[in-house]
């Protein structure tokens, strides 16, 4: 009898587990599914579209390079702070940059730092001088668009590395590291970077394919001669022509492939690295890289002041500052926020209830399809429970809006919190199943000594030492859930409104004013989530969480 | 509970008639005679009996209008319009703001005729067409709607859509008429023009643009093709190079491209060296090239509003000294529109939106209001107003323009 019931709850698990991982699949089935026939002349104009290959090689570029770039910059970073007394102000501080939309940032970048932006407008303006037209970050380039998309990846590879560190001996590894004649630096990168590059195998797909299909930022900061691919595609996407269609469908396949060469691209990486790092450790070679580490000891001063300087220019532009005539404190005014908060405040409520559903229930599925697959003793691969992030989302979710419709379902706000889970399912699992590998067995045996249950051993140990990670995953669901904008707008329909389908919106305008009192309201949700998570996290221990001295 | 500054103490006693006529309509036969002599035509229409059920059945309904929501002073506009159709007719308007009205396309596309979550929308040109040709749309506005026979279909070009016949599935809102905002200097030559000359002729042509151009290098650009913006700017420049050749006016033949789009290009290999980023980049946008202006990175920015400058300028978004143009053959005019899908649930409010949004009171709040968006309806249609107006181009010649600048200058 016990072994049936045990048997069912299982298969109950697994169902739906899989139904929600699942879900990614089914809509891009139902979304791509071929509705006209594809004919010759189609694909041959599809070949010859002008820059299609270089717009391909830009945006895998793109995609490899700026969430590469974040997560080696991340871990220097961390590698400096981690056991340092100022880790824990650097912990706090990633919350408003991480809560900022990747749109934000780069409205912000390009306003200080362009040619003729802000900053140097400043600067030179002190000494009486204009600043030269070529200083500064072009306005549309790839380069610009890389150091964006990483500047603003960088927090988010911290707080995967964070969740990830207190499951591991890393204080262990220095100290035999070090018996063993390295210095701290060395050893950060033979011991320390291989177990964190793999467990952050997940972390760094998302970012690549986030980085892949991101339009809003393409269009504002990308090249557009030729443009990123995301634009070209998107430009097929909207267009409603038979031809535009059939160049949709085939963009949708070339994407589709882009990112299957990112995924083979990752595992390339890492095997490279590692035998790399392999190589030096066994000849005993210096890694060059160590030796620029000492240099990111200044990076949280200069991300403190990135972060205030953005923070800065929206709450002013929120005030109706602007750079036409003379700037002054007279023409300053709160009046567009106090005009707008009485339309804001429905959104934001909305907001507030789906994220907090659909980051409850993506954490608590996720937890469940990692503890289904520790009971079988044997880990699926990362791309089925990844597959909300990876497929192309324009597509999925336009799968499900025809299954949504064909059900004529109705426009709860349930439907959202469904249309939501497979993100917030995918980002927690991404965050925990790194931890929840590393969790150290250790304990579990020792409890399992004492005669503790299993679900005694589950809640008093596992779950407490994945503590901290569980608070990082709920966050990062949160503020994912939060961002979403297409699966909200085609399956709430305008019946479910939050403050992202309003902010994306007036974000399409360029209307500095209003945009920066929307965004800074958008960032505000996951501002005060990620806060309180890192602050609770702090008073948690992991299993080889080591005090600071 | 905080509304926006408009309010119902601003509204003329005669504005107020029309409104509780709809709703009443009984009471204000009384008072037509004197106070709305000038609406007896409308009053007669909306007099139908087929009109009155449509406003009864539209009585507490809920009406979803997706219209793209990037713009204040339109979502400003609509909240007000909103607030007016709930005290009028008991109808709730609900924009629902997208960042593009494909995602609405895309939604009636996926929902293929049957019921919609979309009750009326904010459509025109290639959007319309494919919706007109996939038969999504619900025909007869104009015979139902009373209020279209206040449309200034005499004047303004109001029947066709980039050239595809309206047939009664769209109605135009209002009317957009392509030109160049500049700041002061731009187009200001040196010694041969007075001050004077300047204000009274605000027309610019290919040469007078690539003279500023090379005055100014590096401060001209325009929205990227296909950005819709942009592709006009290029409509603009090809029919001013072909000296407003009427084969831009048919169906684009092979024989007429060869001729004609030479000419375009020809000017572009020129304009671009001189232009931003020596025209390796473009603006992805009007809506961007706009903020671009503002920083004072370009000189000039394009609108399809003709009131946008002296908006802006109220509004002191744009500085004072900054001048609007348009191109010497006309600007090119058309219309954006309104339109409700086969499946609505709610098709008779979305009528009586429609038909309020035409109204009198409702086209001059539009004019007058922030957004300045040009009427389409008779009693206020005013020459001086407007452009003076070039025809939209055949739709096929959009195309054509989009897939050869690509191929020529796309990468």
């Amino acid at each position: 009898m016990a072994t049936t019931i045990r048997r069912l709850t299982l298969s109950v698990g697994w169902l739906v587990v899989g139904l929600v991982a699942g879900l990614p699949l089914f809509g891009i089935v139902m979304g791509l599914w071929p509705t006209g026939s594809l004919s010759w002349p189609d694909i041959t104009r599809f070949l010859t579209y002008n820059g299609l290959a270089t717009s391909i090689v830009a945006s895998v570029f793109l995609s490899l390079a700026a969430p590469l770039l974040a997560l080696y910059v991340a871990f220097m970073v961390y590698s400096q702070y981690r056991f340092s007394r100022r880790w824990q102000a650097l912990e706090n501080r990633l919350a408003p940059l991480l809560s900022l939309p990747h749109l934000a940032v780069a409205l912000g970048l390009v306003y200080l730092f362009s040619p003729s932006g802000m900053l140097w407008s400043v600067l030179y303006g002190i000494f009486g001088y204009g600043a030269p037209a070529w200083l500064g970050l072009p306005r549309k380039s790839l380069l610009t668009m890389v150091l964006a998309v990483s500047i603003k990846e960088v927090p988010f590879f911290l707080l995967i590395f964070s969740a990830l560190g207190r499951q591991l001996a890393i204080k262990n590894w220095l100290l035999q590291g070090r018996a063993l004649g390295y210095s701290d630096a060395a050893s950060w990168w033979l011991l320390v970077f291989p177990a964190i590059l793999k467990q952050s195998r997940l972390a760094l797909l998302a970012a690549m394919a986030y980085t892949v299909s991101v339009l809003d930022v393409s269009l504002l900061i990308g090249p557009n001669i030729p443009q990123l691919y995301a634009v070209v595609l998107y430009h097929w996407q909207t267009g409603f022509s038979e031809s535009d269609q059939a160049q949709a469908w085939l963009g949708n396949v070339v994407l589709l492939v882009m990112l299957a060469v990112l995924v083979g691209a990752i595992y390339l990486h890492e095997g490279l690295v590692l035998m790399r790092i392999h190589f030096n450790a066994v000849m005993a070679n210096p890694l060059r890289i160590a030796s620029v580490g000492r240099l990111f000891t200044l990076w949280l001063t200069a991300f403190s002041l990135l972060t205030v300087a953005i923070l800065t220019t929206f709450v002013l532009w929120s005030v109706g500052w602007s750079s036409q005539g003379a700037p002054s404190l007279a023409k300053l005014s709160f009046s567009l926020w106090q005009e707008e908060w009485f339309f804001i405040q429905g959104p934001l409520l909305n907001s507030l209830g789906i994220g907090i559903f659909s980051s409850v229930l993506g954490v608590a599925l996720s937890v469940l399809a990692l503890e289904l697959q520790h009971q079988r003793q044997r880990y699926l691969p990362d791309y089925i429970w990844l597959m909300a992030i990876l497929l192309p989302q324009l597509s999925m979710v336009y799968g499900w809006q025809i299954a949504h419709t064909t059900l004529a379902a109705g426009y709860h706000s349930s439907w959202v919190v469904l249309a939501h889970l497979p993100f917030t399912f995918a980002y927690s699992y991404l965050v925990l199943r790194g931890p929840f590998q590393s969790v150290n067995r250790h304990y579990e045996v020792v409890a399992a000594s004492f005669g503790y249950s299993y679900w005694q051993r589950w809640f008093k140990i596992r779950f407490v030492l994945l503590g901290p990670a569980l608070l990082s995953a709920l966050a990062i669901a949160f503020s994912v859930s939060v961002a979403q904008y297409i699966s909200t707008l085609m399956i709430g329909a305008g019946r479910v409104v939050t403050i992202t389908t309003e902010a994306v919106a007036i974000a399409s305008g360029n209307e500095q004013q209003i945009i920066a009192v929307y965004m800074l309201v958008q960032a505000a949700l996951p501002f005060i989530v990620f806060l309180i998570a890192s602050l609770l996290a702090q008073r948690m221990r992991g299993s080889y969480h080591v005090a600071y001295h | 509970m905080i509304w926006p500054t408009f309010s119902i103490t601003q509204r003329t006693y005669g504005r107020r008639c029309t409104g509780y006529f709809v709703v009443i309509a009984s009471l204000l036969l009384l008072m037509a005679g004197s106070a709305c002599a000038n609406q007896v035509t409308q009053q007669q229409a909306e007099q139908g009996l087929q009109w009155q059920q449509t406003l009864v059945s539209a009585k507490g309904a809920t009406v979803y209008f997706y219209a793209w929501g990037g713009s204040k002073p339109v979502n400003d506009y609509l909240r007000w319009a909103s607030k007016e159709l709930a005290d009028r007719y008991q109808i709730r308007l609900r924009h629902v703001k997208v960042a593009d009205i494909s995602e609405a396309i895309s939604r009636l596309t996926a929902e293929a005729g049957s019921q919609s979550a979309i009750d009326l929308l904010w459509v025109n040109g290639e959007n319309f067409s494919y919706l007109k040709q996939q038969q999504l749309l619900l025909g007869q506005l104009w015979s139902h709607i009373p209020n279209t026979a206040l449309l200034a279909t005499d004047t303004l070009p109001l029947q066709h859509d980039f050239g595809v016949a309206m047939d009664e599935f769209e109605v135009p809102w209002g009317v957009g008429q392509f030109n160049v905002i500049s700041n002061a200097t731009l187009f200001k030559q040196s010694a041969d023009t007075t001050p004077d000359a300047l204000s009274t002729n605000n027309t610019i042509s290919p040469s007078s643009l690539l003279a500023a151009a090379k005055r100014y290098p590096g401060k001209i650009s325009y929205p990227r093709p296909p950005e819709f913006h942009g592709t006009t700017f290029l409509k603009q420049l090809l029919v001013a190079l072909s000296a407003n050749d009427q084969r831009l006016l048919h169906t684009a033949t092979v024989d007429a491209q060869a001729e004609l789009l030479p000419l375009l290009w020809n000017y572009l290999d020129q304009l671009h060296p001189l232009s931003w980023q020596q025209g390796r980049a473009f603006p992805s946008s009007n809506t961007e090239q706009l903020s671009l202006f503002q920083q004072q990175q370009l000189a000039m920015v394009v609108s399809f509003n003709p009131n946008q400058l002296v908006k802006d300028q109220q509004s002191a978004r744009l500085a004072a000294t900054s001048q609007r143009h348009y191109f010497a053959q006309g600007a090119i005019t058309n219309s954006h529109n309104l339109a409700i899908p086969k499946g609505a649930q709610s098709p008779d409010a979305a009528k009586v939106v429609i038909n309020f949004l035409l109204s009198e009171y409702a086209q001059q709040q539009k004019l007058t209001s922030s957004w300045g968006d040009p009427t389409v309806i008779k009693p206020l249609v005013d020459d001086a107003a407007t452009l003076p107006a070039q025809q939209e181009l055949h739709s096929s010649w959009q195309q054509v323009i989009e897939v050869s600048w690509q191929q020529r200058y796309g990468a």
